[in-house]
């Protein structure tokens, strides 16, 4: 089964982008999305896809206050399954 | 900083109340940036480097100088005395010689627009958004939005459900930065007052949980950008 990392890099890559252009979330997915421009409005969206595709409470708070995609991965993974 | 009014990339858009609001146009331009970035001290340009997109990197660096031009204008200090200190929840406030200044801020771009308000007095906040249809535009009105703003985006169709959407979220956004604690109250546990969901321009809002802080709100929206501006009026004030 694919890592909380990979599959959080298939949810940006297929849900936001940034002047029109995709996410290219780095391998040690040290990036932060509020950083790299998403807006506020895909943000709580991506929220939204976080919480239902890995079944974990995730609002938008989670998303501005982890700072980077690995922070995410990590507090997903903190998560009882 | 640009050698005449007409370099820069900046430019007054509203007076509200007491603060005032300055448009910051951030569309692709190297001289600009390279202007802007002659401005910037040694941690904003690292900081600057840290960006992994180009257009993150040009939004900080127009948006942080004209930022700077502005603050150094109103409190007739030199750009070098200039510095930003960040609160507990991160809203970054200004510092001259090391002291804070006597001026609030706030700034927001999207795209390639920006808005940064200030005021010497009362906290205030600032929202732009470019209005693109979004994916799951029910699932983010199921989010963000209280019962009565559910029940009027319900009833609106197409273009004008957008607009009005996105109209209701820049200033729940505005009135979160103005308050300064992030997102972090839920923005569906209150909702924009009637009036100006149904096309008013202005109103007065109060947070359900700090009834006693009258926030002046007001619609900067035009045909371009979807924006509003909260300002906390002082108690005083009619």
């Amino acid at each position: 089964m694919a890592s909380t990392g990979d599959r959080l890099k298939t949810l940006i890559a297929d849900n936001l982008e940034v002047d029109g252009q995709a996410i290219a979330v780095p391998e040690n997915l040290d990036i932060s999305l509020l950083e790299a421009g998403v807006s506020s409005v895909d943000l709580v969206a991506f929220a939204k896809l976080v919480a239902r595709d890995f079944n974990v409470k995730f609002t938008l708070e989670h998303c501005t206050t982890l700072n980077s995609v690995k922070e995410v991965a990590d507090f997903i993974d903190s998560q009882p399954g | 900083m640009p050698a005449s009014v007409a370099d820069c990339w900046w430019r007054p858009f509203r007076n509200v109340g007491t603060a005032a609001v300055v448009y910051v146009d951030m569309a692709p331009d190297a001289a600009r940036e390279a202007v802007a970035l002659t401005w910037l001290d040694q941690e904003e340009q690292s900081r600057r480097q840290r960006f992994r997109f180009d257009g993150a990197r040009r939004r900080f660096a127009l948006c942080r100088a004209a930022l700077r031009a502005i603050l150094c204008g109103q409190l007739g200090c030199p750009n070098q005395q200039l510095a930003f200190g960040a609160s507990h929840h991160g809203k970054p406030y200004a510092l001259v010689n090391g002291q804070p200044a006597p001026i609030g801020f706030n700034v927001s771009h999207g795209s390639v627009h920006g808005l940064i308000a200030f005021a010497a007095e009362g906290r205030l906040g600032v929202d732009v958004e470019e209005r693109s249809p979004a994916r799951d535009l029910d699932g983010l009105i199921g989010s963000v939005m209280g019962p009565e703003e559910r029940a009027e985006l319900a009833s609106a169709r197409g273009n004008h459900r957008l607009h009005l959407f996105y109209h209701l979220w820049t200033v729940k956004e505005a009135l979160m930065k103005a308050l300064g604690t992030g997102l972090t109250p839920d923005v569906s546990g209150f909702e924009i007052p009637l009036a100006m969901r149904r096309g008013k321009k202005t109103g007065i809002f109060r947070f359900p949980h700090i009834p006693t802080v009258r926030w002046w709100l007001e619609d900067l929206g035009n045909e371009h950008f979807a924006a509003a501006i909260a300002h906390e009026l002082s108690p005083d004030s009619h």
